[in-house]
C-alpha cells in the first residue's frame, strides 16, 4: 500500500533519542507529571519548573524540581520543552521562549501555539526468551529486548488517539500483528550481556521456547505464548492444542508436525529433542507448542534440560491445562467447596498399573494415588480412554465404589465436544455406545454429579 | 447428548440479554499469562469484580470507564464474605452490565468459582467460564520444577493445605510416585510436614516452596520435609507461596542453569 503524503500542517512525525539531554517541563499537574516520567524513561534529563508539584511528580525522584514560578531564561540549555501550566498566557509565555531559542515545544491543551505534539504511543518490548539478567532486578534486561513503537496521532483528537493507541497495543502484545523479525538484529552479536557468559556462540544461536497452547481454543493460549508463535521461524507442533494458529502463520514459517496422526506414528522424544536443537542452533527462532501444559506430561522437562544442555536459550510458558479445563467446559469443577479438596492427574496408563499392582497384593501401589481415597477425591485421566473398561473396574474399590461418577469429556473446546456420563460400573459400557474417541479426558468423583449432564443420567 | 451447560459460551455469545458474567482465571500474576480470551473479556467489560491475587496488573490498563469492584482480602481489611461476591456479579449483571469476576489461576480450583457459576446460573444470568493457568503447575513451572517428569513423577496431585492434608495427599507424598502440589499451606506446613512424617515419608523427600510466584518477587526455598517448617520460618515464607513436595523439587533436576523468566516481561 503506498504511504499517502502528509497534508500541509500536519505534524511530521520524528523520534527523538533525548538520552542524556536536558527537558525542561513546565508545570506541576497530572499532565506534566506524566510527560516528567515518559522522558526520564527514556533516558532524558528532566527539570520541572513550578512553585507545587502533584504527589506523583514530588514522588520521581530523578527528576530536578525548581521550585518557583517560571521564567524567561529557564529553557537555556534545553533540547526541548513541555508546558502543561494550566495557566495559557505561562504557557504562551513558554512557547515564545521555545520558539526565540529555536527549540520545539509542547503546549498542552493549546495546538495552535505548540510546535510539536506528543502522540499517544503503543510500544511493546519483545524480550528474549530465556532466564532474566542477572544485574536486573524487575526482569528481563531492556538491552536483551527489542521493542516495537506505533505512535498515533488522529486528526488533534486525543481520546481517538488513544482508543486507536489500545487497540493496536493489544494486538501488539497478543501477538496477532505480525511481529516477527525479518531483518538480522543490528549488532546482534556485539551486545555483551551478562546472561550470556556462557559463551559468545550463544548469540548466534535462536531461542526455544516451550509453549503450552492450552484445550485448543485459539483463545486460550497465554498473551505469551501468542507473542513467542508470532515470532518464531520455526514451529515444532502436536496434533493437539491450538491448532488453528498455525493456519495464521507467515508462508515462510516452516511447521514441523511431531505429533501422532491417524495412520502415523509420532515422532519420537529423542528425535523430538533433535529437531528442536538443530533449528535453534541454526539460528532460527523455535516454538515447541504443546497442548495443555508443557509440563503436565508433556515431556517438557525433557526437551528443556537438551536444550539447555546444548547451550541455547530457553523458555517455558505455562499454559491452561487441559486436566482442569477440559472438565471445566463441561460444568465440572475438579475442587469444589464441600465436594472434593483435591485432585489427582495421572496417565490412564498409570492409574491401571497401579491399581494392578495393588491388586497382586504390592503393599506400595496399595497407597498410589488412584488408588486411595474416596468418591470425594477427584482423579483425572489423562489418555485414559482407549482402555477404560479395566482401568475403571481397577479403580472401583471399597472407598470409591462402583458407583462413584464418571464424566468422559470429548474434545473440550472445539465442535465436537461431548460429555457422556455414568459410573465407573458402567461407564465403559456407555462410552462404547457413544462411539466416544481419543483425545478426551476422564474425570471420577462426586464432582462430575455438579455437569448439568449428570442430571439427565439415570442414576443422577 | 453434550450438554456445555452455559458453562463456556464462545466469546461474546450474546449481548442482547444485556447483563452477563465471565468467570476469567487470570492465571499465576504476571499480565502476560492472561489468556487472548480473558484479555478481550476485560477490555470489555463494564465491571471488573477482582481479588488480591493473580494478574492484578492489568487492572491498571483498562479503559477509564470501567468499574473496578475489589472483593480481595488486603492488609488490614477483611475480604468480601462470598455470599456478597455472588451478590454483586448477580446484582450488576442483572442491571445489564457485562461483568468481570476476575481471579487469580484457574476459576475452578480452590477459587470458588464453582459456587459463583452456580449463583449466577440459578438467578438466570449467562455465565461464560474463561480457564486460567493455574498457580498449582504454573508456578513450579516457571520456577523450574516440571510436576511430572519422566521417571521421577508419574502424576501429580494438587490440594488446598488449609487445616493440613487429607488421607489421599498423604498417601501420594509418602508414595512419592507423584508430585503434591499444595496451595494455601504457608500457615500449614508444619502440620503438613508433621502428618507426612508420622505417616512414614522419607524425611529427606525434596520440598520447594514459591512465593510471588511469576513475578519480579518471586522466591524459592529449596530443603527437605522433616527441615521444611524450619526453613521456612527461618527464611520468612509467605502467602501467596505454592509448596511443592517430592522428587521434582530437587535443585538441578532440569539443569543448574537459573530459572524462568519473569513477569511483565514484554507486555
Amino acid at each position: 500500500m503506498p504511504e499517502n503524503p502528509a497534508a500541509p500542517g500536519a505534524p511530521y512525525p520524528l523520534g527523538l533519542r533525548v538520552t542524556g539531554r536536558l527537558v525542561v517541563v513546565v508545570g506541576g499537574g497530572p499532565v506534566a507529571a506524566r510527560r516528567a516520567r515518559g522522558l526520564a524513561d527514556a533516558g532524558a534529563r528532566v527539570r520541572v519548573v513550578a512553585p507545587e508539584v502533584c504527589e506523583e511528580l514530588a514522588a520521581a525522584g530523578e527528576v530536578e524540581w525548581i521550585r518557583r514560578e517560571y521564567r524567561t531564561g529557564d529553557l537555556d540549555e534545553a533540547w526541548l520543552a513541555h508546558t502543561a501550566t494550566g495557566d495559557p498566557s505561562v504557557d504562551r509565555q513558554v512557547a515564545d521562549d521555545a520558539e526565540a531559542l529555536r527549540i520545539f515545544c509542547v503546549t498542552a491543551g493549546d495546538a495552535e501555539a505548540a510546535t510539536a505534539w506528543t502522540p499517544a504511543v503503543a510500544r511493546v518490548r519483545l524480550d528474549s526468551p530465556g532466564p532474566p539478567d542477572p544485574g536486573d532486578a524487575g526482569g528481563r534486561s531492556g538491552q536483551t529486548g527489542e521493542e516495537i513503537i506505533v505512535s498515533v496521532h488522529a486528526g488533534g483528537d486525543p481520546r481517538r488517539a488513544r482508543a486507536i493507541r489500545s487497540e493496536v497495543q493489544a494486538q501488539l502484545e497478543s501477538g496477532t500483528l505480525p511481529i516477527r523479525r525479518v531483518r538480522p538484529r543490528p549488532g546482534a552479536d556485539r551486545t555483551a550481556q551478562p546472561a550470556t557468559s556462557s559463551g559468545p556462540a550463544v548469540r548466534d544461536h535462536g531461542w526455544v521456547a516451550l509453549v503450552g497452547g492450552g484445550p485448543g481454543d485459539p483463545g486460550l493460549i497465554s498473551v505469551r505464548g501468542r507473542s513467542l508463535v508470532a515470532r518464531a521461524d520455526v514451529v515444532v507442533a502436536d496434533r493437539l492444542g491450538p491448532r488453528s494458529l498455525l493456519d495464521e502463520l507467515a508462508p515462510d514459517v516452516q511447521v514441523v508436525e511431531v505429533g501422532k496422526t491417524a495412520g502415523n506414528h509420532p515422532v519420537p522424544q529423542d528425535e523430538i529433542n533433535r529437531i528442536l536443537v538443530q533449528h535453534a542452533m541454526a539460528g532460527r527462532n523455535v516454538v515447541r507448542l504443546k497442548g495443555g501444559d508443557p509440563y503436565v506430561f508433556g515431556r517438557g522437562g525433557e526437551e528443556l534440560a537438551v536444550c539447555r544442555d546444548a547451550g541455547i536459550e530457553t523458555e517455558v510458558v505455562p499454559g491452561v491445562t487441559s486436566a482442569v479445563s477440559v472438565p471445566a467446559a463441561v460444568g465440572i469443577p475438579v475442587t469444589h467447596r464441600g465436594v472434593a479438596r483435591g485432585f489427582s492427574v495421572l496417565t490412564g496408563h498409570d492409574a491401571l498399573q497401579d491399581a494392578r499392582r495393588a491388586e497382586a497384593g504390592d503393599a506400595a501401589a496399595g497407597h498410589a494415588v488412584s488408588v486411595t481415597g474416596g468418591s470425594d477425591h477427584t482423579l483425572i485421566l489423562l489418555m485414559g480412554v482407549s482402555r477404560l473398561a479395566e482401568t475403571a473396574a481397577a479403580l472401583t474399590t471399597p472407598e470409591r465404589p462402583a458407583g462413584t461418577p464418571v464424566a468422559v469429556v470429548e474434545d473440550g473446546y472445539g465442535p465436537r465436544r461431548r460429555v457422556t456420563v455414568g459410573t465407573l460400573a458402567d461407564i465403559a459400557e456407555r462410552a462404547a455406545a457413544a462411539g466416544v474417541r481419543p483425545p478426551a479426558v476422564v474425570v471420577v468423583g462426586d464432582v462430575v454429579r455438579l455437569a448439568p449432564a449428570w442430571r439427565d443420567h439415570p442414576a443422577g | 447428548m453434550s450438554e456445555p451447560g452455559g458453562a463456556a459460551g464462545l466469546p461474546g455469545s450474546d449481548h442482547r440479554r444485556g447483563g452477563r458474567v465471565t468467570l476469567v482465571g487470570g492465571g499465576p500474576g504476571a499480565v502476560d499469562l492472561l489468556t487472548l480470551r480473558a484479555w478481550r473479556a476485560l477490555q470489555s467489560a463494564d465491571v471488573v469484580v477482582a481479588d488480591r491475587l493473580g494478574a492484578v496488573g492489568v487492572l491498571d490498563d483498562l479503559p477509564a470507564t470501567t468499574d473496578v469492584v475489589h472483593v480481595g482480602k488486603t492488609s488490614g481489611n477483611h475480604p468480601v464474605p462470598q455470599e456478597e461476591i455472588n451478590r454483586i456479579l448477580v446484582a450488576r449483571a442483572r442491571a445489564g452490565a457485562h461483568v468481570v469476576r476476575l481471579k487469580g489461576g484457574d476459576p475452578f480450583l480452590f477459587g470458588r468459582g464453582g459456587e459463583e457459576l452456580i449463583a449466577c446460573r440459578e438467578a438466570g444470568i449467562e455465565v461464560e467460564v474463561v480457564p486460567g493457568v493455574t498457580s498449582a503447575v504454573s508456578v513450579p513451572e516457571l520456577a523450574g520444577i516440571p510436576v511430572t517428569h519422566r521417571g521421577t513423577a508419574h502424576g501429580v496431585h494438587i490440594t488446598s493445605g488449609h487445616g493440613g492434608l487429607d488421607d489421599a495427599a498423604v498417601a501420594v507424598v509418602r508414595e512419592n510416585t507423584a508430585t503434591l502440589v499444595i496451595l494455601m499451606g504457608v500457615s500449614s506446613l508444619s502440620t503438613i510436614a508433621q502428618q507426612a512424617l508420622r505417616a512414614g515419608t522419607d524425611p529427606a523427600t525434596p520440598v520447594a516452596i514459591v512465593e510471588n510466584g511469576s513475578t519480579p518477587a518471586q522466591r524459592v526455598t529449596r530443603t527437605r520435609l522433616d527441615e521444611a517448617a524450619a526453613a521456612a520460618a527461618a527464611e520468612g515464607v509467605a502467602a501467596p507461596a505454592v509448596i511443592v513436595i517430592g522428587g521434582v523439587a530437587a535443585d538441578g533436576l532440569l539443569g543448574s542453569v537459573r530459572d524462568g523468566r519473569l513477569a511483565g516481561a514484554g507486555v
